[in-house]
């Protein structure tokens, strides 16, 4: 009986963690088509680049601003 | 006042605890749970550092964070809504673990420490900066932060003065020295964020030629340098930013053949394109630091990230560029940053006077003599007991003359990636068979990675030709130098094939029995130098406690194991079953 409640457990634990990894997939491909691709295509549309992906022979530094500096205490309670 | 600093969920999670602007204690999780590189949230080395205080987080006036999540987050959107839909993969295998784990670390640190006060968030590269500076010797320095990435930055330069540091500019991701040495690595089959040093190893078999070097040009195509040292990557040549995997397609092709499989014996074509690596590698940073220099004028520089970790370009940099003073922490890639994070809310965000100098790196777990003789007569272990520290000395430094191979187990755990004497094998460096001996018996790792050296700050000059005076990085074994020539004969197994060392110096006061033990060993064998590699076999983060040590000696060829004032002989102990050929891996 022991055995047959721990198989049954075991089972069950395989079974949900299934389950979740499939509404995880369908969920998270849902996500990347709707949220993440009519965005991205929207954005490439327009011409808008979210990284610098080309390097450009003519620029004399790729170095940018960063001045990054003590702020107020409050701003580092924050996580961005 | 105490204040805790974390790092966590990337790779070599870590805590440190601040007592009154001095670091008392700090610890990787690895060495803990033995996973090495372990990532997970770093509850064994918080616990560690509480305790070894004798306080609870109640104590605690101030927690800290190495990052900005949600900043992160931001650019691994950014990745994916830049590379649709090619990314599709890499979204699903990385977004739970975000959800879950990476974006509540608040919640987390909470919960697991029971933690009921704010806890504050400090950009990656704020805390790099402030874990090289802060706990340097400089009053004022230039500071220079190379890694793979943190939110968005990927190498910074600023200036550091008092209790304040200033970043002026960065270079952002995808562009990365780092995620281009990691590529590399990749490349040669070798695992990426923990093999990039066999990388470094690998190169002096190569070419290191501008001229001759078949790779150095082809290298040079995926990477456009600008005279101030900012560069970008050609991204044809990589797949990171949109997959699981580093080089792409065409990477392939320009170095002309597929990804090496792991364990891949390495030929001369897998050498010389490490050592064109290398040479891009340093090139960049040469041309960085002498911006650098022009930018701030100021003669000494402190560096931090993964590429700080490079030694054999560390070595070169007082030669190769204007600066005059370098310092570099032992724990100086991600790793590292939670002393950064600490030192930071202490000095800068609190203004309060910096009163720490990181001298030795002896700042994780130690044990008593009475904890150790506990393990040894509760495990029924056999041994000896060192009437004195005179004879303790006497007796290890004959045994390494006579070419045994002895564990060394001292003091407080070595913070960072290196063994420096506390957790550390010992072995005569003048015994040719001694490199093979130690691989084949003990590290089990590839044949082309050197052993490094160990020697007194005050014999450095005699037997290497250091910096004059020895920077102080070269106490954490991050300097490689060239072995004096008429040496080199004596101390084969030290000397790679370059004829350079990586050699560790030491101080009496950092660790006085290790410093005698040098001195004797030179009595014996006319050098005062011994092969110092870390106590672990491949594969293992280095040993924490007295059974990891014990452990690791039985499994292995180690012939005996001192351990605080105790002998152990691995011939009079039954052999354990356990077997560390098995574990010997990447």
């Amino acid at each position: 009986m022991k055995s047959f409640l721990l198989g049954f457990k075991k089972g069950f634990k395989l079974f949900s963690e299934n389950i979740a990894l499939i509404v995880n997939v369908v969920l998270l491909t849902f996500v990347y088509v709707i949220g993440i691709g009519i965005t991205s295509l929207v954005a490439k549309l327009f011409g808008k680049h979210f990284m610098a992906m080309r390097l450009d022979k003519k620029k004399k530094t790729y170095w940018e601003k960063l001045e990054l500096k003590k702020e107020s205490m409050d701003s580092y309670y924050r996580q961005f | 006042m105490y204040v805790l600093g974390i790092s966590c969920y990337y790779h070599d999670s870590s805590a440190a605890l601040l007592k009154d602007g001095v670091i008392v204690a700090a610890a990787e999780e690895e060495r803990f749970t033995r996973k090495k590189h372990d990532s997970s949230f770093p509850l064994n080395a918080i616990t560690y550092c509480l305790k070894s205080q004798g306080i609870t987080i109640k104590d605690v006036a101030h927690v800290g964070f190495y990052e900005k999540p949600f900043l992160k987050f931001e650019r691994v959107l950014s990745q994916h809504l830049e590379m649709f839909p090619k990314s599709f993969k890499t979204f699903l295998s990385s977004t739970p673990s975000w959800l879950n784990e990476k974006l509540r670390v608040l919640r987390t640190i909470r919960k697991k420490l029971k933690y009921t006060r704010g806890v504050m968030f400090i950009q990656h590269h704020m805390a790099h900066a402030a874990s090289t500076f802060l706990p340097s010797p400089y009053e004022k320095a230039a500071i220079l932060t190379i890694d793979g990435v943190g939110e968005w930055t990927t190498t910074a330069w600023g200036v550091g003065e008092g209790n304040n540091i200033v970043l002026h500019e960065d270079i952002r991701f995808p562009h990365s020295i780092g995620l281009l040495y990691s590529t590399i690595t990749a490349y040669l089959g070798f695992s990426v964020n923990n093999s990039e040093y066999k990388v470094m190893g690998l190169a002096p078999y190569g070419d290191m030629n501008r001229e001759t070097n078949p790779f150095y040009k082809k290298l040079r195509k995926v990477i456009d340098i600008k005279e101030d040292g900012s560069f970008r990557l050609d991204l044809s040549y990589f797949i990171f930013h949109y997959a699981d995997r580093m080089p792409s397609k065409k990477m392939c092709k320009l170095l002309g053949g597929p990804i090496a499989k792991r364990d891949t014996t390495m030929t001369k074509r897998h050498q010389d394109i490490a050592a064109a690596l290398q040479l891009v590698t340093e090139e960049v940073i040469t041309k960085l630091l002498i911006s650098l220099h022009k930018k701030t004028k100021l003669d000494s520089v402190v560096l931090a990230g993964g590429v700080a970790l490079n030694s054999v370009y560390n070595g070169k940099i007082l030669r190769s560029t204007p600066f005059k003073n370098i310092w570099v922490q032992p724990n100086a890639s991600d790793g590292g940053t939670s002393i950064g994070v600490a030192l930071y809310i202490y000095n800068t965000l609190l203004n309060k006077k910096r009163v720490y100098h990181l001298h030795d790196a002896y700042l994780g777990p130690s044990y008593t003599t009475a904890q150790v003789k506990r393990f040894l007569d509760k495990n029924k272990i056999n041994y000896t007991t060192f009437a004195s520290d005179k004879e303790l000395v006497e007796t290890t430094a004959k045994l390494v003359a006579t070419n045994h191979v002895v564990g060394w187990f001292q003091k407080g755990m070595e913070w960072g990636p290196r063994a420096l004497g506390a957790r550390s094998i010992l072995a005569s460096p003048c015994n040719p068979e001694a490199k093979e001996l130690l691989n084949e018996k003990v590290k089990h790792r590839e044949k082309f990675r050197p052993f490094a050296p160990v020697v007194c700050e005050d014999d450095a000059l005699t037997y290497f030709e250091s910096d004059k005076p020895v920077p102080e990085p070269t106490d954490f074994m991050l300097m490689v130098y060239p072995v004096v020539k008429k040496w080199r004969t004596a101390i084969p197994s030290v000397t790679h094939v370059d004829g350079s060392g990586r050699l560790q110096t030491i101080r009496r006061a950092q660790n006085p029995l290790y410093y005698d033990i040098l001195k004797a060993f030179g009595k014996h064998t006319g050098v005062p130098i011994m092969i110092n590699t870390s106590f672990n076999i491949r594969g293992e983060p280095i040993v924490c406690s007295p059974y990891d040590a014990y452990k690791c000696m039985m499994g292995t060829g180690i012939d005996y194991l001192v351990m605080d004032k105790f002998l152990i002989k691995r011939d009079d102990n039954p052999q354990d079953k356990w077997d560390s050929e098995q574990y010997a891996k990447d």
